[in-house]
C-alpha cells in the first residue's frame, strides 16, 4: 500500500507516483513551508480521540496494560503543550534575528528553516516509531518520504491517515510506500529525491542505506545502541531491593529490544565468584519480574522463546566459548561471562552479566564507543557523581537510575543531538545590502 | 544410512509399529550429523548431547529452529538438489541440501503417500497451477513441488496462473484461467487445480462475482499445497472453501485433497478423508510448551518440532517451525488410520519472518478485479 496525496494506492503502482513525485516536489517547496501549528494541531487532535477510545479497535493486538500505558503516554507526549516544548527545545530560538555589527563586515539574518525533502527509513523495534519519525519531519516543516518496516502491522498507516484527515493541508508533505528493504531500485529513487535520509537500525540497515544513498545527501542516522546497568559495591546500596527490582522490571519490560535496554550487568569487581554471587542474588528478582510481565498471548510466548533459543545455539555456533555459567529461570537467564566486552545479549530476558572493575571503564567503553548511548547504575550515594562524570567522559548520553534505562525524560535528547535540529538547517542572509 | 532405506520402503505410511525403527534411524542420521557437520556438533556440545546413547527418544533429539537456518548456512555432504523457501521481506531463506539417495527416499515416501490417498492415476488430464512456473534460476521449492505434482497423473497440458510483468515482478492472471476453463468444461479429461490455496480461493471469488459457473468433467480434483501455512492466515475458512469449490467448479469436498511439507522438513503430509494430517510412519511431530520447549501432552497447543532422517546432507534432522499447533490422539478420527494428526492453530508473533503465504497475499494485493 501506498499513501500519495492523502490516497491509497496499490504497491505495483510505485514507479509511475515516484515520477509524479519528483514532478511535484519543486511545486510544494516554491510555497511557504508547513508551520509547525498545523502538525500540533493534528497530533492534538489524535490525542483527544485516542483518550476518548476512537481508536481502541485498532489497538486490540497489543496486551491490555500495554494499550494502558500507551494512553498514559499519549495524554502528555502528544499533547500541546509537550509538542510546543519539544520545538522550542530542540530548535533553540525558532525566531529569526539579525546578528551584532562588527566593523569591516555584513550583518546577517539568522533562521533555522526546513531541509527540504526527507527519506525516513524506519525499524520496526517499537510501536509507532514509523509515525513518529514522520511527525518529527513535519515538526520541522519538510516534505516526507517513509519506508514503512517490513513487520510494520498497518498501524503506522492508520495513523498517519487519521493526521491527513484532522489537517488535509499536511497530504503534499507525507509519502507512504511499503517498499521491502530488498527492493533496491526503488529505495535508490527514493533516496534521489531526498535532501536527506533519516535511517532507524542495525550496522546492517546503516551501512545498506550509506551504499544506496546520492553523494550530497545528508545522512541522518540513529543507530543500534547497546544499554548496560553498572553495579558498584551492592552492599552498600540504600534500597538496594527497590533498585534490583527496578533493573528487573525494566529487563521484563522493554524484552531488551530498546537500544536503551540493558544487555549486560557490570559487576564492579575482577572476581568471577562476586559476579556469580551477584547474579544468585538478582535471579529472583529478575524471574518473578519475567513471570508478571509474561503475555497471555501464546503466540508472543513462543516468539519470545524461538527468538532466545536461536540465539543461544548461534552463540554455540560462534567461535566463543560455550559458557558453562549460566543460571536459567523460566522464560529467563542470566549468562555470566568473564571478559569485559559490550556486547547485544540474546535479548528476551536473557541478561549478560560481566566484571568490570572502575580503572578499565574507560578501557572498555572507548572499545565500544559506537555503542554507547545508556547506562544505569547502582552504586552507594557517594560514588554516583564520580561515576556518573567518569561514563560521560566516556561517551555515554545518559545515565540514569537502574529502573529508569529506557524512561522518556522530556527535553531529553536523542543519542546526544535533537531530532529537529538535524532536520533542519541555519540560514544566513545577508543585511545591509542596498 | 541402512535404516533410514528400510524405513522410506515401510509399504503402509501410517504402519504403527514402526516407532523402534524410526528412533534408530534418528540415531543412524544424529551420528552421522555429529560427525559431519563440525556446526551441528558444536550445537550438540552446547546443548550437552554428546552421543546417540544421550537419545531415549525422538523428543532428546536436539533441536534446530527454522529460523536458524534462515540465518546460518548448514552442510553436512555434497547435495544432489537444494532447495530454499519462499523468500521473507528481509531477503532471509533457508537453503537445504539434499543428497541423491534422501531425493530418492523422498520420491518413494511420496508415491506411497499419494497413492494411499488416491492420487495417483493413469488417466491423462488438464492442470491449472495457481503458482508460477519454475525455471532453472529459481529454487523456490513452493513452485517445484507445485511442478512435480503435475506427474501424478499424465498431463494433457499445464496452465500457470503467475505471470510475469514487464517490472520483474508476477502478476495473476485471472482472465486466461477462466478461458481456458471455458474450454476444459466441455472436454472429457478431469481438470487439476494445484498451488498456493490463497490463489484458487481468490479464484472462486472472481468467478462467484462475475456469476461464472462451471462443472467441470469428473474426477477433477483440486489439490491445495505449496507452503502450508495458508489457511489460517486467509479470511476463508476450509467449509467456505469447500462450498465455493462446488458452486463455482462443481468439484465435491472429497475431491480436494490438501498436502503440506516444508523446505526444511520435506515429508509429504495429505490430509485424510476427514481432512485430518495423520502423522506418517517417516516422521514424528513433538508439540513443546511455548515457554520451557519440554514436549506436552496431546491435545495442548505448543510450538511444532518436526522430526523426520530423510536427508544426510543438511541437520534437519529435528527441526522447529514458527507455528503453533496441537497433536490429536488419532483414534478420535473416524478415517481409520490411528496415528496421531496435527492441527495448525497459527503462526507464533511476526518476526520479521513471513511465510511464502504472506508473500502470495501481497502480489494479490496489486490485483484489482
Amino acid at each position: 500500500m501506498i499513501l500519495f496525496d492523502g490516497k491509497i494506492y496499490e504497491s505495483i503502482e510505485q514507479n509511475r507516483l515516484l515520477d509524479e513525485l519528483a514532478e511535484k516536489i519543486p511545486g510544494i517547496l516554491q510555497r511557504e513551508p508547513l508551520s509547525p501549528e498545523i502538525i500540533i494541531d493534528a497530533v492534538d487532535r489524535l490525542r483527544e480521540d485516542t483518550l476518548a477510545g476512537r481508536f481502541d479497535h485498532l489497538l486490540t493486538s497489543f496486551p491490555e496494560d500495554v494499550v494502558e500505558t500507551y494512553k498514559l503516554q499519549a495524554a502528555a507526549l502528544l499533547s500541546k503543550e509537550h509538542l510546543w516544548n519539544k520545538v522550542k527545545t530542540e530548535l533553540g530560538n525558532t525566531e529569526e534575528y539579525v546578528t551584532d555589527k562588527l566593523e569591516g563586515f555584513s550583518r546577517i539574518r539568522v533562521k533555522k528553516v526546513p531541509l527540504g525533502v526527507i527519506f525516513h527509513i524506519a525499524a520496526g523495534n517499537m510501536d509507532f516509531l514509523p509515525a513518529y519519525s514522520l511527525a518529527e519531519g513535519l515538526l520541522a516543516g519538510n516534505i516526507n518520504i517513509l519506508k514503512l518496516p517490513s513487520a510494520d502491522n498497518g498501524l503506522s498507516l492508520k495513523l498517519i491517515m487519521q493526521f491527513i484527515e484532522y489537517q488535509p493541508s499536511l497530504k503534499d508533505y507525507i509519502y507512504v510506500f511499503d517498499t521491502a528493504s530488498t527492493d533496491i531500485q526503488g529505495m535508490r529513487r527514493m533516496a534521489g529525491l531526498c535532501n536527506a535520509i533519516s535511517v532507524w537500525g542495525s550496522d546492517m540497515a546503516i551501512e545498506a542505506v550509506r551504499g544506496l544513498a546520492p553523494t550530497g545527501v545528508k545522512l541522518i542516522e540513529w543507530g543500534q545502541k547497546l544499554g548496560f546497568c553498572y553495579v558498584s559495591d551492592p552492599d552498600n546500596v540504600d534500597s538496594l531491593d527497590e533498585k534490583l527490582t527496578g533493573l528487573a522490571k525494566h529487563i521484563a519490560s522493554t524484552k531488551q529490544l530498546l537500544c536503551s535496554s540493558c544487555q549486560v550487568i557490570y559487576v564492579d569487581t575482577d572476581d568471577m565468584g562476586k559476579v556469580k554471587s551477584f547474579a544468585e542474588k538478582f535471579m529472583p528478582y529478575l524471574q518473578k519480574a519475567v513471570d508478571a510481565n509474561r503475555s497471555q498471548e501464546i503466540g508472543i510466548r513462543a516468539r519470545d522463546t524461538l527468538v532466545a533459543y536461536t540465539a543461544r545455539l548461534k552463540r554455540y555456533l560462534g567461535e566463543e566459548e560455550v559458557s558453562d555459567n549460566v543460571i536459567r529461570g523460566k522464560g529467563t537467564s542470566l549468562i555470566l561471562k568473564s571478559d569485559s566486552k559490550l556486547e547485544l545479549s540474546p535479548m528476551m530476558c536473557n541478561v549478560l552479566v560481566k566484571p568490570l572493575p572502575k580503572e578499565n571503564i574507560s578501557k572498555v567503553l572507548y572499545e565500544g564507543r559506537y555503542y554507547l548511548q545508556t547506562a544505569g547504575l547502582i552504586c552507594p550515594p557517594a560514588e554516583r557523581k564520580e561515576l556518573t562524570d567518569l561514563l560521560i567522559r566516556c561517551g555515554l548520553i545518559r545515565v540514569t537510575s537502574s529502573s529508569d534505562m529506557s524512561a522518556y525524560f522530556p527535553g531529553e535528547s536523542h543519542d546526544g543531538e535533537y531530532a529537529l535540529d538535524r532536520y533542519t538547517r541555519i540560514i544566513n542572509i545577508q543585511e545591509d545590502v542596498l | 544410512m541402512k535404516l533410514r532405506h528400510r524405513l522410506f520402503a515401510t509399504k503402509d505410511p501410517y504402519d504403527s509399529e514402526k516407532s523402534g525403527l524410526f528412533l534408530d534411524a534418528c540415531k543412524e542420521n544424529f551420528n552421522y550429523q555429529i560427525t559431519h557437520c563440525e556446526d551441528y556438533k558444536k550445537i550438540c556440545t552446547g546443548l550437552k548431547m554428546n552421543s546417540s546413547e544421550d537419545i531415549r527418544s525422538p523428543a532428546d533429539l536436539p533441536i534446530l529452529p527454522t529460523m536458524l537456518f534462515k540465518q546460518h548456512k548448514f552442510r553436512s555432504a555434497r547435495p544432489f538438489i537444494v532447495a530454499t523457501s519462499s523468500g521473507t521481506s528481509s531477503g532471509r531463506k533457508s537453503v537445504i541440501g539434499f543428497e541423491f539417495s534422501a531425493a530418492m527416499a523422498a520420491l518413494r515416501m511420496s508415491l506411497k503417500v499419494t497413492k494411499y490417498h488416491g492420487v495417483i492415476s493413469m488417466k491423462p488430464c488438464r492442470y491449472i497451477i495457481m503458482g508460477f512456473r519454475p525455471t532453472r534460476k529459481n529454487k523456490v521449492a513452493a513452485a517445484r513441488t507445485a511442478y512435480l505434482t503435475t506427474f501424478l497423473a499424465p498431463a494433457i497440458s499445464r496452465k500457470f496462473i503467475l505471470k510475469p510483468t514487464p517490472e520483474g515482478g508476477l502478476k495473476p492472471d485471472f482472465d486466461s484461467i477462466v478461458e481456458a476453463l471455458r474450454k476444459y468444461e466441455k472436454g472429457r479429461h478431469p481438470v487439476r487445480f494445484m498451488g498456493f490455496p490463497s490463489y484458487t480461493f481468490f479464484l472462486f471469488q472472481v468467478l462467484e462475482e462475475r456469476n461464472i459457473f462451471f462443472k467441470l468433467p469428473k474426477g477433477s480434483k483440486i489439490m491445495l499445497g505449496g507452503g502450508w501455512k495458508q489457511f489460517y492466515q486467509e479470511a476463508a475458512d476450509k467449509e467456505t472453501f469447500y462450498r465455493l469449490a462446488k458452486k463455482t467448479l462443481g468439484i465435491e469436498e472429497e475431491n480436494i485433497v490438501e498436502f503440506f511439507g516444508a523446505v526444511e522438513h520435506p515429508i509429504l503430509y495429505c490430509d485424510c478423508s476427514h481432512h485430518h494430517f495423520h502423522v506418517p510412519v517417516y516422521s514424528n511431530i513433538i508439540i513443546r510448551d511455548p515457554d520451557t520447549l519440554e514436549p506436552v501432552p496431546n491435545g495442548t497447543t505448543g510450538l511444532v518440532n518436526l522430526i523426520s532422517p530423510l536427508t544426510k546432507a543438511t541437520p534437519i534432522l529435528s527441526i522447529m517451525t514458527d507455528d503453533l499447533g496441537i497433536l490429536h490422539d488419532g483414534d478420535t478420527c473416524p478415517c481409520g488410520v490411528k496415528s496421531p494428526y496435527l492441527e495448525i492453530i497459527g503462526r507464533v508473533a511476526p518476526d520479521d519472518i513471513k511465510t511464502c503465504a504472506a508473500g502470495a497475499a501481497d502480489i494479490l494485493e496489486g490485483v484489482k478485479v
